[in-house]
């Protein structure tokens, strides 16, 4: 007597569950807890930290230039000028160094940031110079800085 | 009359300080603190005054800072002492270790000898070759810098590169997902590397 049936009773799933679950926890080995060894828990931290990886791409960009415009607001200060004075003074005379070259700048290079921040005093004196004129008031106008005669 | 009453003040006040010890200085000095330095001030200044002097106030001065004023023959002079400098320098070849700032790859890098570069993208040049550098930006030495605006001249400034590696990044995980509204994406994305070693940064000796 054969028993033929009892061969149809048994499933035949699927062949590499092991490797699936391999592939999520092998990027879950470093984390904290039981989310690092148990595949229901590790899936969904697994599925958070490549979502923050990814938005922190793009946030990683903002802060790097964040970052770099307050040192080289910092270091223009040391020369006493202004970040925003420094910056539109240097497109003003059409020097195109952009914020990561200036910081780098400012930290290894200190005479060229010094020659840049020159450079764009010279703008500011000029610009001040042209709006100021010639230092008189126009005739027929009472303003308020009096000057004794 | 009030000159008399004045000068009867502060001998009392000298006396008051000589006579007195330390400790004692500061009641003395708020009581008179008041008039005396009136008193110097009144004293001082009677000597030495131009006739158009006015006393600082708040409006004595325009609010924004002073200006100052440099001529075209000043700059002129100015603008030639620093050529010739810089000409003398750039003569003798005595400057030490040249560094520049290469516009490359949609982006800005502060480059010197020996560096290397990873560039984000695919460039049709072979490894082992020997590449140009174009966009300088500004060259600079310990001495002196020579800034572009926007880039000095294609002769003036040589930057040389060779390219070592080309390979691809290792595999970054885009993924997004929108919690409760079974929805999420996971793509893998490899970007091709070259990574670049900056042999030369040249100058050459001519500026007018």
């Amino acid at each position: 007597m054969v028993f033929l049936t009892l061969s149809c009773w048994i499933r035949n799933r699927g062949p590499d569950r092991y490797w699936k679950v391999q592939e999520v926890l092998s990027n879950a080995r470093h984390f904290r807890g039981r989310k690092n060894r148990c595949y229901s828990l590790a899936v969904r931290a697994v599925r958070r930290a490549f979502v923050y990886a990814t938005k922190a791409r793009k946030i990683k960009r903002r802060n790097m230039r964040t970052l770099w415009i307050s040192r080289i607001a910092a270091a223009s200060r040391e020369h006493g000028m202004k970040y925003p004075a420094l910056m539109h003074n240097l497109v003003k005379s059409s020097v195109e160094v952009n914020r990561r070259v200036l910081s780098d700048l400012a930290i290894t290079e200190p005479k060229s940031f010094l020659s840049l921040a020159k450079l764009a005093r010279a703008g500011q004196q000029e610009g001040f110079g042209a709006a100021l004129g010639d230092g008189k008031e126009p005739p027929g106008v009472f303003s308020r800085i009096v000057t004794l005669q | 009359m009030a000159l008399t009453l004045r000068s009867g003040y502060l001998e009392m006040l000298r006396t008051c300080w000589r006579l007195q010890a330390r400790h004692v200085k500061i009641p003395v000095l708020n009581q008179m603190g008041l008039l005396y330095p009136a008193i110097a001030r009144h004293q001082s200044s009677q000597s030495k005054l131009p006739s158009s002097y006015v006393p600082p106030t708040s409006l004595s001065r325009p609010p924004w800072p002073e200006v100052s004023y440099i001529s075209s023959d000043e700059e002129e002079r100015h603008h030639k002492v620093v050529l010739e400098n810089v000409n003398t320098l750039l003569a003798k070849e005595d400057y030490g270790r040249l560094f520049a700032v290469v516009h490359f790859a949609s982006r800005q890098w502060k480059v010197t000898n020996e560096d290397l570069i990873l560039i984000e993208n695919h460039i049709d040049a072979e490894c082992g070759d020997r590449i140009r550098l174009e966009k300088v930006l500004l060259v600079g030495g310990e001495e002196f810098t020579l800034i572009g605006r926007p880039l000095p001249g294609r002769d003036l400034a040589r930057v040389e590169a060779t390219v070592i590696e080309k390979t691809e990044s290792w595999p970054k995980v885009y993924m997004r997902f929108w919690k409760r509204h079974r929805y999420q994406k996971k793509r893998i994305i490899v970007q091709p590397q070259i990574v670049l070693r900056i042999n030369t940064i040249e100058v050459a000796p001519r500026l007018t």
